[in-house]
């Protein structure tokens, strides 16, 4: 190891990540080259590829490495939250007329193509401006790039460096769910614990709000393969000895880091633009089946974030500021009150961490906090992480009985894949309050919103 | 002798592919991401020549069936019979048939080098692959 390991847990959450390889991986990615102070697992670790899900490290820019297994094949996947005007009681008798509008407007699923027309270069300025490009298409407002990290565009992104065979996988993905856990919900605000973080972000108590987490799809997916198949080579050459053939890396500064890093960045900006599609769809599902039966069907962005990504960033190293590269994989940016990349209404409060939970059960919303600038290089956790297999889920549990219960409790379901449906349940996962708990507690992240599912839509 | 058998792993899926030989060993590799897919039913349509490259023997498995996913995904088709032509530790061909049919019961988007061993056993070889889902 070149720098010790830390891990933020309860007895619970540390005996769940004792069961499979995360303290493992955690420790492999300590022996990274140019690893500053530690590396860092939230209280959501499990087993990844790799690096564990939920871990975090930084690497020196100078000396340091970038490693794409330690960002995650699904680069840039994240959460996006939304909300309304209006509460619980108004929308609930229309929820499943609204829940079959979503499923139907916002594509999910296996093999199921975009509705974004793309032609000539539409795919390259998508790589490469993002949300931006979105923006002037008629897809965005202003303020949704407002409150999106990184405003929704990656500065770094180069489509140059993204394969034929990547973008091939992308042209016909744009504004699509996917599958597996990725998902749409219609939630309400069920409690409010910091009541004037929530007022800045326009949240009440039973508001009616929705979440988007979804990602790059199959062009995120094949850069990830594309540099982890390259940087094969590609760490003999530079004498990196790697634990596990998955943690594959390259100098930050050398011709081959910075083209991982530039299409990392495009494959992010596809993430900006996909989430930012889905959210138009979002708002014209609201307006399709509320208008003219609840007072206000609009929709504003509260944030959206990345939770699969590595960000050139400035932190603290033993007293001085240090320019460094912090990997997050199941974690989430975290930056507290008065960081400069906020936008100029979130500078008071921190940045909103938004916290999907597991299925059917609970969400949060977190503002970041000087604590989590000091302690984890202005991270948090990312949702409820695993602990069963899909292969123990499925056995476990059978889709229909658990799409009837969510429905017994008023969740209206609508799913692709029932199978996926019980990999997905409740109990192949941790209990993401105690991950929040465990987060507020250290000072990593600030409880601001719970909310409750009232509709769930899956591919 | 089985072509494959499942084992556990905690986020997506894994699997152990065996082979009296190199060549059987990658094709029942291939055979099992498709029929852990629910994909190997379909009545074949469809012929495609394969090549990939690798820097070993590892890598070069992680390339095939990553290969093969790609082709899923892009042209929207399953595969279930496989035959190599010609196998190094850095190079490999195939011939492939499969259908324009879509997985049933998953659908796999890559293949990771998470765990990734190839290794001789007393009956010939296997390898075990993690998956990502």
């Amino acid at each position: 190891m070149r720098a010790p390991a830390r891990l933020y847990a309860d007895e619970e959450l540390l005996d769940d990540a004792l069961q499979d390889k995360s303290v493992e991986q955690l420790v492999n990615t300590a022996t990274l080259p140019g690893i500053v102070k530690y590396a860092i697992a939230m209280p959501d670790i499990h087993q990844g590829y790799g690096a564990p899900v939920g871990g975090v490290f930084a690497t020196a820019v100078k000396d340091g490495v970038i490693s794409p297994g330690a960002v995650g094949y699904d680069i840039n996947c994240g959460v996006r939250v939304l909300a309304s005007h209006i509460s619980a009681d108004e929308v609930r008798p229309h929820l499943n007329e609204l829940a079959s509008a979503l499923y139907r407007n916002c594509p999910s699923g296996v093999g199921v193509s975009g509705s974004v027309d793309l032609r000539g270069d539409d795919l390259d300025d998508i790589l490469n401006r993002g949300a931006q490009w979105a923006l002037e298409r008629g897809y965005a407002r202003a303020e949704d790039l407002q409150h999106t990290e990184e405003f929704g565009q990656l500065a770094t992104a180069d489509s140059k460096t993204v394969s034929p065979k990547a973008k091939e996988r992308g042209r016909d993905q744009l504004g699509t769910l996917g599958a597996g856990n990725h998902f749409i919900e219609v939630d309400r605000i069920a409690a409010i614990y910091d009541a004037a973080s929530a007022k800045v972000l326009g949240l009440f108590e039973n508001q009616v709000v929705t979440q988007i987490h979804c990602g790059s799809r199959g062009l995120g997916h094949q850069v990830c393969q594309d540099y982890v198949d390259r940087f094969q080579r590609v760490v003999k050459e530079y004498n990196i000895i790697l634990p596990d053939r998955e943690l594959v890396a390259a100098p930050y500064d050398s011709g081959e880091g910075r083209e991982y890093a530039a299409a990392m960045g495009a494959a992010a900006n596809f993430a900006f633009a996909n989430r930012q599609v889905l959210a138009f769809h979002i708002r014209r599902s609201f307006a399709e089946v509320l208008k003219g039966k609840v007072s206000d069907f609009d929709l504003h962005q509260v944030y959206d974030i990345a939770h699969n990504m590595a960000k050139l960033e400035e932190h603290e190293v033993e007293g001085a500021m240090m320019r460094v590269l912090v990997h997050r994989k199941g974690a989430t940016r975290a930056f507290g009150p008065n960081s400069p990349v906020l936008p100029d209404d979130l500078k008071p409060i921190g940045q909103p961490v938004l916290i999907p939970g597991s299925m059917g059960t609970m969400s949060f919303i977190l503002c970041g906090t000087e604590g989590s600038m000091t302690q984890t290089f202005g991270s948090s956790c990312h949702g409820a992480g695993r602990v069963w297999s899909r292969h123990k889920a499925k056995k476990e549990v059978r889709g229909e009985k658990l799409r009837a219960e969510m429905q017994e409790r008023g969740i209206a379901v609508r799913a692709g894949s029932l199978s996926g449906l019980a990999e997905e349940a409740p109990q192949a996962y941790k209990d993401v309050s105690r991950v929040v708990e465990v987060v507020d507690h250290a000072g990593i992240g600030r409880k601001v919103a719970r909310l409750e599912p009232l509709a769930v839509i899956k591919g | 002798m089985k072509r494959y058998e499942e084992i556990d792993h905690t986020a997506d899926w894994a699997f152990r592919a065996f082979g009296r030989n190199l060549k059987d060993l990658y094709e029942n590799a291939a055979y099992a991401i498709f029929e852990l897919e629910g994909a190997t039913d379909a009545p074949i349509t469809v012929t495609r020549q394969v090549r990939v490259q690798g820097i070993d023997y590892e890598g070069l498995l992680v390339n095939w069936l990553n290969e093969l996913l790609f082709l899923q995904e892009t042209k929207n088709e399953t595969y279930q019979q496989f035959k190599i032509t010609n196998l190094t530790d850095t190079e490999l061909e195939a011939t492939i048939q499969g259908a324009a049919a879509l997985p049933t019961k998953k659908f796999i988007k890559a293949v990771t080098y998470h765990d990734l061993k190839i290794e001789r056993t007393p009956r010939g070889w296997q390898a075990t692959v993690v998956v990502d889902v």
